[in-house]
């Protein structure tokens, strides 16, 4: 590959939307010019969307109850006394 | 959202053990779903997030009010995944369940005698192949990426969450998507 490094940090600039905008200009006219590098971009690309795209899982019922029941006793109370 | 739980563990240092219940219903489900994408496995994720939960309330004093609560559960969570990641035995891996299935087809609703479409099948084991790529990030680069793309934090608060330089967490975003787009490709 004889693309410059600088091509791949400008796309993970670019997905942190922090790219600037000759980095920005730079960044399209290479990957119209070079389809490896736009393959690439697209996978990132892709890769965000699939990691996106898992569902939001919820903590099982009764996990507050849990958790309060686990609780130290009085522990609070003690120091607040003090 | 803040000023509540500001109101509530301030009853907690008062003594109010009832407001911390407050406090996990409005975290739990943020805090279950980190624990989750970095373990893979439900069962631990439980482990975990209850475990969070307790040391938040054994330390609420040292917690600093002017701070947002979340970025120090949340850091408390992450930081006790790593632990548990770096603590695992490399046969782990042999009798863990299939990352990603429990969860989803617990929540996923439908009537046990129902046969699944075909696309929500393939959906879930999607799913499973996306949450086991996950799993095989280091431990490091896992984090930022549960935190940035599934918990959709700035970069700012993943840096606080993990107090991490800024740069630190940019580089290890980079290194998580280019680990994850290797695997995920040809998806």
């Amino acid at each position: 590959m004889t693309c410059p490094t600088r091509i791949i940090e400008y796309m993970h600039e670019y997905l942190d939307e922090e790219i600037e905008v000759n980095h920005r200009e730079e960044l399209k006219k290479h990957l119209q010019e070079c389809e490896e590098c736009a393959i690439h971009f697209h996978q990132l690309k892709k890769t965000i969307a699939l990691v996106q795209s898992t569902s939001h899982i919820q903590a099982p019922a009764s996990f507050t109850e849990n958790v309060m029941a686990m609780l130290p006793k009085e522990q609070k109370r003690v120091t607040f006394r003090r | 959202m803040e000023a509540l739980v500001k109101k509530r563990i301030k009853q907690v240092l008062k003594g109010d053990q009832n407001a911390f219940g407050e406090i996990i219903e409005l975290y739990k489900d943020r805090v279950f779903q980190i624990c989750y994408r970095m373990l893979g496995n439900r069962h631990e994720a439980e482990d975990m997030a209850q475990e969070a939960f307790i040391r938040a309330y054994v330390n609420i004093s040292r917690f600093n009010i002017e701070l947002k609560f979340s970025t120090w559960l949340y850091r408390i969570a992450t930081n006790l995944c790593i632990d548990r990641i770096r603590k695992k035995k490399p046969d782990y891996y042999l009798d863990a369940e299939v990352p990603g299935t429990e969860g989803l087809n617990m929540y996923s609703q439908i009537p046990a005698n129902t046969k699944l479409p075909e696309e929500d099948v393939e959906s879930l084991e999607l799913q499973a192949m996306i949450q086991q790529e996950i799993s095989k990030l280091p431990e490091k680069y896992r984090a930022v990426i549960v935190l940035k793309y599934i918990e959709e934090l700035s970069l700012n608060e993943i840096s606080e969450i993990l107090e991490l330089p800024l740069g630190t967490v940019k580089t290890r975003i980079h290194r998580g998507r280019e680990a994850l787009r290797k695997q995920l490709r040809y998806v």
